[in-house]
């Protein structure tokens, strides 16, 4: 049935031309063939372990495909009686032997260069105390809070000095659920689980990065998103300083990634419509709220500083008298 | 050995032989394989139902049709369902249908125990599907409902009606399980050693074997969860001194185990489909049973490579990467063994067959991304994102459906008496092989890009969007073949091809019985002298009528 063949092996090339196009267009741009872009040099890292396994599973996974491919049409039974019977082997000990064998080598290999790579990519780089940043992340119900070492604090939005070492430390509240911190960019995730602290590092150029959360903690998972910006030490510096003293930009950010998170000012979200509503202004009222939790909100500000409840109500009074417009 | 039909009938009143009775009461291994099978098919379609319900709300970016709750809500049923209610136990169907056949045995060694496990899976199934009308909903944690979001952060009777759902069917599963062992380690016709029994009963006595062992460690974790719910205990609340990644280790030891319970028997499955249509015996018979054993012995030590991220020693990391490797080698071992099986066959393209196809190709991919989520420093980085999503689905329904299905269009003359229609079969195929490749394969650039699992919309345009809206198509493309198989379920039951004993030809001893068979299975007692009885039975004839 030469047709057959014909049509077949034409369906076959169009597909994979197909394929390859599809694969080197979006390689071109990083169409998702790697995991993020790497902007830190363990991403860097964890995309040559990524490569390396692709090539050593790719030739596997090309292997058995074209083998399978192969075997279908050449051994289809075409004119042959059904009946006809194939050759009665049973089996081989020496092939039993050799695609036991190779695939030990191969996947040796892959774990050896995962040895070789490892130190690279959990290990921070040795810095100077100077050169080194440590951060704290605090995963919550639902929204990011990332404390800088002179106490200032930031909500959804991690400021970072670009081309230094900067040490992550990923955890969350005794009393919170486990979240996941990524940035796709930079290397591998880490839980924010609570009660323990989790560390990794990046060292990224500046630039505007994404980071999600990668756990399922609750209605609003989803949500959890958050930027890094990395920037020039010299800006970085000029951010913390100024941070501890602006409690109008920390007021809006715990606004925007804490309580926008579930509600707005003129409907109805997951909580009511916050419009108008005087605990907008009442500070004591706030703080109750924040440290306890509702009905079916979660105690979102448990651990606030007295600073950060302040730094809310500065921010959010001009919504206390004002229904809608939100 | 004439068996009197009428001294084994036992059960004499006539009230258990309605139409409707004869089922609800019946011990006959044959008929509660089906039960399973058909309950699990139903539950196969609120599954998919659900999955459709995921894809059209990631079809595009935006908070218009399935959101939060009851988006969480249905990502937990779907995979609970799926595995749970699908492909567990519908593995337990066609090895209560298969295994008795297979050995040439009368029935299951404890057929009320039986009749027992399928009522306690039909029951859990029932507790888990109510849930839905439950306050609050269902559960919403995932189907690994992690703690401590299941425990201290989820309201409503939903989550407490999950766990008991899954203690009904750990339940059922166990006494499936030990019914199975005992069988087939008592009742196997004479000359059936251990080297000749079909290799789906290799598998489905592996997969009871597991099923023993991990699943009271299920049941530990869900009765800590649901005491941690309820009764004020701390086990996993981190603020009184428990241990939330305890609970992951205690899940994930059945979890994972719990991955080879659903390919196992589907492997089985391929390892009887592929030497019937390829007119040979299979390659390697010994290597391809010694392999079954062998990923379960290595699943038993691979849990962790799941909580990688979770912040473990390195030294445990690496344990678990070189561990999860090292079952890459007995699964290789078994997709080599099948291509030498149909390497120079004569292959005949049945449906059966194409599922059989199919699932080595598809597989191979799926285990081919497992060792990318193996290897630890990767796995940091690709972890709960899609990329996860697609390697599941890959093995899960790449593998374990495929196989199933394959099994259904292999078994179902011999179960019904009518071999499923060809044309509409081939149809089936292809729809849900093209629909699932497009369906799943950009999932994994997907989880490259950073999509997290368990969203519910995302803000990112571009590739993002392409590749969701690819996924949501092909999703839609899988439904059509479904459809396509419910119509050909439909058409076969009333004008189907009657099918003899053994339409395929094939080689082992359910073909040596009338499709479908009777309640007592076989006639006389029969003997075998080889791993492939038919054949040499065939042989015997032909060589008696000197041909």
């Amino acid at each position: 049935m030469p047709f057959r063949v014909r049509r077949f092996a034409f369906a076959t090339l169009a597909t994979t031309a197909a394929a390859l196009t599809t694969t080197v267009s979006a390689l071109a741009g990083n169409g998702g063939f790697l995991p993020g872009e790497a902007h830190s040099p363990n991403a860097h890292r964890v995309h040559s372990a990524f490569v390396f396994v692709s090539i050593f599973t790719g030739i596997i996974l090309l292997g058995v495909e074209a083998a399978l491919v192969l075997i279908i049409v050449k051994y289809r039974r075409g004119k042959r009686a059904r009946t006809a019977d194939g050759p009665q082997i049973h089996g081989s000990s020496k092939l039993e032997t050799i695609w036991t064998v190779v695939p030990v080598l191969i996947l040796a290999a892959i774990g050896t260069f995962i040895f070789y790579e490892l130190p690279g990519i959990a290990d921070a780089p040795k810095a100077a105390a100077a050169d080194r940043t440590e951060i704290s992340i605090s995963g919550r119900q639902f929204y990011w809070q990332f404390t800088y070492p002179n106490g200032a604090i930031s909500i959804n939005t991690l400021v970072a000095p670009a081309d230094q070492v900067v040490n992550e430390h990923i955890s969350a509240p005794t009393w919170d659920v486990i979240h996941s911190w990524w940035v796709p960019d930079f290397g591998g995730k880490y839980d924010a689980i609570p009660g323990k602290v989790n560390t990794t590092w990046f060292k990224a150029p500046a630039g505007t990065y994404a980071a999600q959360c990668y756990e399922l903690c609750g209605i609003q998972h989803t949500a959890m998103a958050a930027g890094v910006h990395v920037v020039p030490r010299a800006e970085y510096d000029r951010f913390i300083a100024q941070r501890r003293n602006d409690s109008l930009a920390l007021g809006q950010e715990e606004w925007q990634g804490v309580c926008q998170s579930c509600h707005r000012l003129d409907h109805s979200y997951i909580g009511p419509a916050l419009g108008g509503n005087p605990l907008l202004a009442d500070r004591r009222g706030i703080e109750q709220l924040l440290r306890n939790g509702g009905a079916q909100m979660p105690p979102v500000g448990r651990d606030w500083t007295s600073e950060q409840i302040d730094a809310l109500i500065s921010y959010t009074k001009r919504f206390a008298k004002q229904a809608g417009n939100g | 050995m004439a068996v009197n039909v009428e001294a084994v009938q036992p059960y004499r009143a006539d009230w258990r032989r309605g139409r409707v009775t004869a089922w609800l009461t019946t011990v006959d291994h044959k008929r509660i394989g089906l039960l399973y099978i058909w309950t699990a098919l139903v539950f196969f379609a609120i599954g998919g139902f659900l999955a459709l319900l995921i894809r059209s709300q990631l079809a595009t970016p935006g908070e218009h049709f399935l959101t939060k709750n009851s988006y969480n809500q249905v990502v937990t049923m779907h995979g609970t369902t799926m595995i749970f209610l699908v492909i567990v136990p519908i593995l337990a169907g066609f090895g209560n249908y298969l295994v008795p056949l297979m050995i040439g045995a009368r029935d299951m060694a404890f057929p009320r125990l039986n009749a027992l496990s399928y009522w306690f899976y039909f029951l859990g199934g029932v507790v888990l599907m109510l849930s839905f009308f439950a306050k609050n909903g269902p559960a919403r944690g995932g189907w690994t409902m992690y703690t401590p979001l299941s425990t201290l952060h989820m309201v409503g009777n939903g989550p407490d009606l999950w766990i008991l759902g899954l203690h009904i069917l750990t339940i059922s599963s166990l006494a499936g399980a030990i019914n199975f062992v005992v069988t087939i380690h008592n009742m196997r016709t004479p000359g059936m050693s251990w080297m000749r029994i079909p290799l789906f009963c290799w598998a489905i006595v592996t997969y009871a074997w597991l099923l023993i062992i991990v699943l009271p460690t299920l049941s530990a974790g869900l009765t800590l969860m649901l005491l941690d719910r309820q009764a004020g205990t701390h086990f996993f609340d981190p603020a009184h001194g428990g241990s939330p990644i305890l609970y992951q280790h205690v899940f994930w030891f059945f979890g994972h185990p719990e991955v080879y319970i659903m390919i196992l028997p589907a492997m089985g499955m391929i390892s009887e489909i592929l030497p019937v249509f390829s007119r040979k015996p299979i390659f390697g018979y010994k290597a391809v049973a010694i392999s079954t054993a062998g990923i379960a012995f290595y699943s038993l030590l691979v849990w962790a490579h799941h909580m990688f991220a979770v912040g473990m020693p390195l030294y445990l990391d690496s344990f678990f990467m070189i561990s999860s490797m090292i079952i890459a080698i007995p699964t290789g071992v078994k997709i080599f063994n099948w291509l030498a099986t149909i390497w120079r066959g004569n292959i005949s393209f049945d449906t059966p067959m194409l599922w059989a196809l199919g699932f080595i190709a598809v597989f191979t991919f799926g285990g081919v991304s497992g060792i990318f989520l193996a290897a630890f420093p990767i796995d940091w980085a690709v972890t709960d994102t899609y990329f996860v999503v697609a390697h599941l689905h890959y093995v899960l329904f790449g593998g374990s459906m495929f196989g199933i299905f394959g099994g259904l269009y292999y078994w179902w003359p011999k179960m019904f008496g009518r071999v499923l229609d060809e044309t509409l079969g081939k149809w089936h195929f292809w729809l849900t092989f093209v629909g699932f490749n497009v369906t799943f394969f950009p999932q994994h650039m997907l989880g490259m890009l950073g999509m997290p699992r368990r969203v519910y919309t995302y803000h990112h345009g571009g590739l993002w969007e392409a590749y969701n809206i690819v996924s949501t198509v092909g999703s839609y493309v899988m439904t059509l073949g479904m459809l396509v198989f419910l119509v050909n379920i439909i058409k076969t039951s009333r004008t189907g091809e009657r099918a003899g004993n053994d339409p395929w030809l094939a080689d082992t001893l359910e073909w040596y019985t009338t499709s479908p068979p009777p309640a007592w299975n076989f006639d006389t007692v029969p003997y075998v002298s080889s791993a492939r009885p038919l054949r040499d039975l065939r042989r015997r004839i032909s060589e008696s009528r000197g041909s």
